[in-house]
């Protein structure tokens, strides 16, 4: 087997791994679930705006709810590697270490993706836009891969700390905030109507953030996980 | 690769090796050869660092200063390599939700074991525990769940064995079990590194003594010669 090939089949394994764990526990997507809708359903109640403030809100609580929900899903994931050590388990393969990275990082991308895929038509029913658009999809996709892959990466910097549950939010929040106002624009652009085209900058701002952060697993992850 | 591994000698050799925590050295200018075949057992009190240099060994802990090959190449840097190492930690490096045979699926699938369905039957079978292969992990008793970790250490057929306190928390069937597992993969061309605290009981199994004390390797020496250290001899006595 070609290196590559052996490469990319070790974080299909990860990421396989991944999936059955969570098909068997379900203690990330369902909590991430009920996580999200709570927000969406506070926010709403709470708020009580006209529908011009709520379309206009619309965005920046999209990402507001998906942030949160994601944090949730990347303390899971990384939890799952400290119980009995797996990933020390992980890490004896003889494989690439920044298999590991992608593997997870590729984890956490599905399930926060698919948690944003139920949020969108939850959305719709609460606010006064069909938030089912296929632009929108595709610029909550690029959001997601971007803070999932900062998102892995830092949970791997927190596995070994003693303040770890708390130490992924502060790190996660002010890095990624660029990614989220870049979301939050390009978001707010799609839903008043505007062509991709009308937010690339936004987009190319994403676009970077996944090239970035994942140059830095491919590059740092290893170090970050030694002793 | 594996067959390229497989062919070099299983040899452990470690030169100048220093690893500190914090500052404080846990490893200080420690050098070891374990050779080819070499069944060694690395005594000394807790915290001497058995577990650091054996988590060294196995490519899970970088040292700060010094060599370490193990089949003339740094686990570290040469993952290929780590398809020739086995290692058994205190913890057993389990996905809880998942059963033993996925867990097992797992690692054969990372370290790409040839027919894997037979591989992991085998394991299993090996370890005594085909009855309880369908079963989550978090259900398995700390001994089956040891058992487990055996077989994934060996899933691999590794020529080089790191074992790390294999004995603690096992009650008496499993700790016979795991004896005679040990006289089982003492073979030649085979060499294995096992970390105990209380090693009375290896002594009838294994060919050489390490005993691990300041952060170097105080004596090293067979099995049979340990009358020629008294030192070490009294020690042995006083943890037995």
């Amino acid at each position: 087997m070609k290196p590559i090939v052996r490469y990319l089949a070790a974080i299909w394994h990860i990421l396989r791994k991944d999936i059955q764990v969570e098909w068997r526990g379900r203690q990330g997507i369902p909590v991430m679930l009920v996580f999200a809708l709570t927000i969406v359903f506070l926010f709403n109640f709470a708020l009580q705006l006209s529908p011009d403030l709520q379309a206009g809100l619309a965005a920046g609580l999209l990402w507001v709810s998906l942030a949160f929900a994601s944090t949730l899903g990347l303390n899971r994931g990384i939890n799952l590697e400290r119980e009995n050590n797996a990933m020390d388990g992980l890490l004896l393969a003889p494989m690439d270490r920044s298999a590991i990275f992608f593997g997870k990082a590729l984890g956490n991308f599905c399930f926060t993706g698919l948690v944003g895929l139920v949020l969108l038509p939850v959305f719709s029913l609460f606010y006064p836009q069909n938030m089912l658009r296929l632009p929108l999809v595709l610029v909550m996709l690029l959001g997601l891969g971007a803070y999932t892959s900062l998102g892995t990466l830092l949970s791997a910097l927190s596995i070994q700390a003693r303040t770890r549950d708390i130490l992924l939010p502060v790190l996660l929040y002010p890095l990624a905030l660029p990614i989220l106002i870049a979301a939050v624009e390009a978001s707010r652009g799609v839903l008043a109507g505007q062509t991709l085209s009308n937010v690339s900058s936004w987009i190319y701002l994403l676009l970077a953030g996944i090239l970035l952060f994942n140059a830095a697993g491919l590059i740092f992850f290893e170090t970050i996980l030694e002793e | 690769m594996s067959t390229q591994t497989s062919t070099l000698i299983s040899r452990i050799e470690i030169r100048d090796l220093v690893k500190r925590f914090h500052h404080q050295p846990v490893l200080n200018h420690l050098s070891l050869t374990i050779n080819d075949g070499d069944f060694c057992v690395l005594v000394g009190d807790n915290g001497a660092g058995k577990t650091t240099l054996l988590r060294i060994l196995a490519g899970l802990v970088r040292p700060n200063h010094g060599v370490v090959t193990i089949c003339g190449s740094d686990p570290i840097s040469e993952h290929p390599l780590r398809r020739s190492i086995g290692y058994v930690g205190h913890h057993p490096m389990f996905y809880q939700d998942l059963t033993a045979l996925e867990n097992l699926m797992h690692y054969a699938r990372l370290y790409q074991v040839g027919n894997i369905p037979r591989t992991i039957a085998e394991a299993i079978q090996a370890v005594g525990l085909t009855t309880y292969d369908q079963q989550p992990v978090r259900t398995l008793s700390r001994g089956m769940q040891q058992r487990l970790s055996l077989a994934r250490a060996l899933i691999h057929q590794p020529s080089i064995l790191l074992f790390d306190e294999p004995y603690t928390g096992l009650d008496q069937a499993a700790a016979v079990f795991l004896d005679d597992t040990l006289r089982g993969l003492h073979t030649p061309g085979r060499t294995i590194l096992l970390a105990a605290h209380r090693p009375q009981r290896l002594l009838s199994i294994a060919s050489h003594v390490a005993w691990l004390k300041d952060g170097v390797i105080h004596r090293h020496l067979p099995v049979d010669r340990l009358g020629e250290a008294p030192e070490l001899g009294r020690y042995l006595q006083e943890v037995a």
